[in-house]
C-alpha cells in the first residue's frame, strides 16, 4: 500500500494505493488517524485500491468512528468497484459516509 | 472450449504463518483460479474467502506472534464441487468459539468469518491428522 496526503480547503485528502489487508493496517491507521485527531475532514480517495479485506473495513469502521465522536468525519471518495464490493457485503453503506 | 481452462483442479502450496504472508495466499488462488472456468466475481470472492481464513490462523490459532510455522493451503474443484483446506499446527480451535459479529453491531472486528460464511456454502472445522493441528474445510456448489 502506498499514500499521498494533499489538503483542499482544509479537508485532507488520503489517497490510498494499492491493496490492503491485515499486513497494512497499521500503516493506513498511522496516516489517517492523526488527520482525524487534529480534527481535520478526511476524505480518502479509494480510486486505486484494488483489494480491501475485513481488516481495511476496520480501519474505515474505526476511523469513522473516532471521527464522529471527535466531531468530525470521515468521507471515502471515488471507491474502487471491488472496495465497494466489500462494504456493501460488510453493510456498512448506509453508516459509512459514501460521498 | 478454451483448452487453458479446466473444470477439475487441485492444488496446494504451503505458506508461513505470518500476516506478510496473505498477498502470497491471494496471488496462490488468483493464480489457481485463473485456470477454472469462473466469473470474475465469484473468484474475488472466493479469493477473499481465503485470505480471511489464513488471516484467521495468523490471528487466531497463532495469536500474532511470529512463528517458522508454515500453513497449507488446499484448493479442489471436482465437477463442480469446490473445496478448500487449512492446515496449520497453531493453537487448536475450539469450534463453539468460532462467531462472527452480529452484522448490525458495527464495530471493528469479526468481519472475516461473516465474509466467509458469506461466500461459502459450508464452513466445517475438524481435527487435524498428523502433523496438523487444526483443518478447516471451506466447500461451495459452483453452478456453471
Amino acid at each position: 500500500m502506498s499514500y499521498k496526503i494533499t489538503e483542499e480547503n482544509n479537508i485532507s485528502i488520503v489517497h490510498l494505493d494499492g491493496e490492503i489487508d491485515m499486513d497494512v493496517t497499521e500503516k493506513a491507521k498511522e496516516v489517517i488517524m492523526p488527520l482525524i485527531e487534529a480534527k481535520k475532514e478526511v476524505h480518502l480517495n479509494l480510486k486505486d485500491v484494488q483489494y480491501m479485506d475485513s481488516s481495511g473495513i476496520s480501519v474505515l469502521i474505526e476511523s469513522h468512528q473516532k471521527a464522529t465522536e471527535l466531531g468530525t468525519k470521515v468521507v471515502l471518495k471515488d471507491i474502487s468497484k471491488s472496495v465497494l464490493k466489500v462494504i456493501m457485503m460488510a453493510k456498512l453503506e448506509q453508516i459509512l459516509n459514501l460521498g | 472450449m478454451n483448452s487453458s481452462v479446466e473444470n477439475n483442479i487441485s492444488e496446494k502450496k504451503d505458506f508461513v504463518v505470518s500476516s506478510s504472508s496473505l498477498k502470497d495466499v491471494r496471488s496462490f488462488s488468483r493464480e489457481v483460479f485463473s485456470k477454472v472456468n469462473l466469473n470474475q466475481d465469484l473468484k474475488d470472492e472466493l479469493v477473499l474467502a481465503i485470505a480471511e481464513a489464513a488471516q484467521n490462523i495468523v490471528k487466531h490459532a497463532y495469536q500474532n506472534q511470529e512463528t517458522d510455522d508454515k500453513m497449507e493451503i488446499k484448493i479442489s474443484l471436482d465437477n463442480g464441487e469446490l473445496e478448500i483446506g487449512f492446515f496449520d499446527k497453531g493453537r487448536p480451535v475450539d469450534n463453539s468459539n468460532v462467531r462472527h459479529r452480529k452484522i448490525d453491531d458495527v464495530k471493528p472486528g469479526g468481519l472475516g468469518t461473516f465474509f466467509i460464511k458469506q461466500i461459502m456454502d459450508a464452513v466445517v472445522f475438524k481435527e487435524g491428522e498428523k502433523p496438523w493441528i487444526n483443518h478447516l474445510i471451506l466447500t461451495k456448489k459452483i453452478n456453471y
